[in-house]
């Protein structure tokens, strides 16, 4: 039996394997699988709105109805400066979400590498900080960094890579963790326990997980650009 | 010589997952204390689970961080 959990403990570790494009390049699995994601997110958002109407359809109440909650979510968080975030954190929580709960139907999860995480929680970095300029300008941008006290300078110019290496860290970690036992439980027991594993690992970790990189996100940026007077 | 060392690195792996212990204990008392505060106030419940899933998210960092360093550790 330790034989197949090394197995499946060693293919978890393997590097990404190399796929050819073409002929012409070659690039790692996961960013196939992004590919096929966007691709799929962007053909969804066109069909979905292709005819919008004054008297919607079935779906479109359904679209409405999500995107109007998303956007009051962010203006409760953000206040008044929400209209330019509530796209970005909307695409990046369906990103999140279709990649995170692909460990359902048996694909590997692209999250589950270190390297998609950490250009996802870089952004995230640039979002933060560069909406904290843009906002209070440079002066102000600056001397946020010396809120609420001045001693804390250093722990808030700490924060500036603690805050990505978290965000990222969490999202592959969970990722990888889940596929990880997922993988064990597989080669140990095959039949009917996974079902039950799965419900935690791939559908509930891969929910919450998305939901909490936007969240975080979301709240840094809004300690960033929004005062509380 | 190399397997006692590939041996101490297995160990420091699952010193390193000891980690979890900590965010264990967070993670109970935040969900614990978000519980007692739905039961006082049931109509703030949407605001205490927004907070309470930040809360269990910061405090897992912690064992993520263990599993990290126990997953660099074990291949060697």
């Amino acid at each position: 039996m330790m034989e197949v959990i090394n197995e499946a403990i060693a293919e978890n570790l393997a590097p990404p394997v190399k796929v050819s494009v073409l002929g012409l390049f070659t690039v790692s699995e996961p960013v196939i699988i992004c590919w096929v994601i966007t691709l799929l997110l962007t053909v969804g958002a066109y069909l979905l709105t292709r005819n919008l109407k004054i008297v919607p359809s079935k779906s479109q109440v359904i679209l409405e109805a999500s995107i109007g909650g998303f956007n009051n979510f962010c203006e409760a968080q953000l206040g008044k400066h929400w209209r330019p975030f509530a796209p970005w954190l909307g695409t990046l929580f369906l990103f999140l979400l279709f990649s995170n709960l692909l460990g359902l139907i048996g694909v590997m999860p692209p999250t589950k590498t270190l390297s998609l995480t950490a250009a996802l929680a870089l952004l995230s970095m640039l979002l933060i900080y560069g909406s904290q300029m843009r906002y209070r300008g440079l002066v102000g941008g600056l001397l946020q960094f010396s809120k609420p006290l001045p001693f804390m300078v250093p722990f808030n110019l700490l924060d500036m890579f603690t805050r990505p290496l978290s965000l990222c860290m969490r999202l592959f970690g969970n990722m990888m963790a889940a596929h990880m036992v997922m993988g064990m439980i597989h080669a140990v027991v095959p039949l009917v326990v996974p079902i039950v594993f799965s419900l935690y690992f791939d559908l509930f970790d891969g929910l919450m997980q998305a939901f909490v990189f936007v969240f975080l996100t979301l709240l840094f940026t809004s300690e960033g650009i929004h005062d509380h007077e | 010589m190399g397997e006692l060392l590939s041996g101490l690195f297995a160990i420091g792996a699952g010193i390193a997952v000891a980690t979890g212990i900590g965010a264990g204990v967070g993670i109970g008392i935040v969900t614990g204390k978000a519980t007692e505060a739905i039961a006082r106030q049931p109509e703030q419940s949407g605001r205490i689970t927004t907070t309470m899933l930040i809360g269990c998210a910061l405090a897992e960092t912690t064992a993520i961080y263990g599993l990290v360093i126990s997953l660099i550790l074990l291949p060697k």
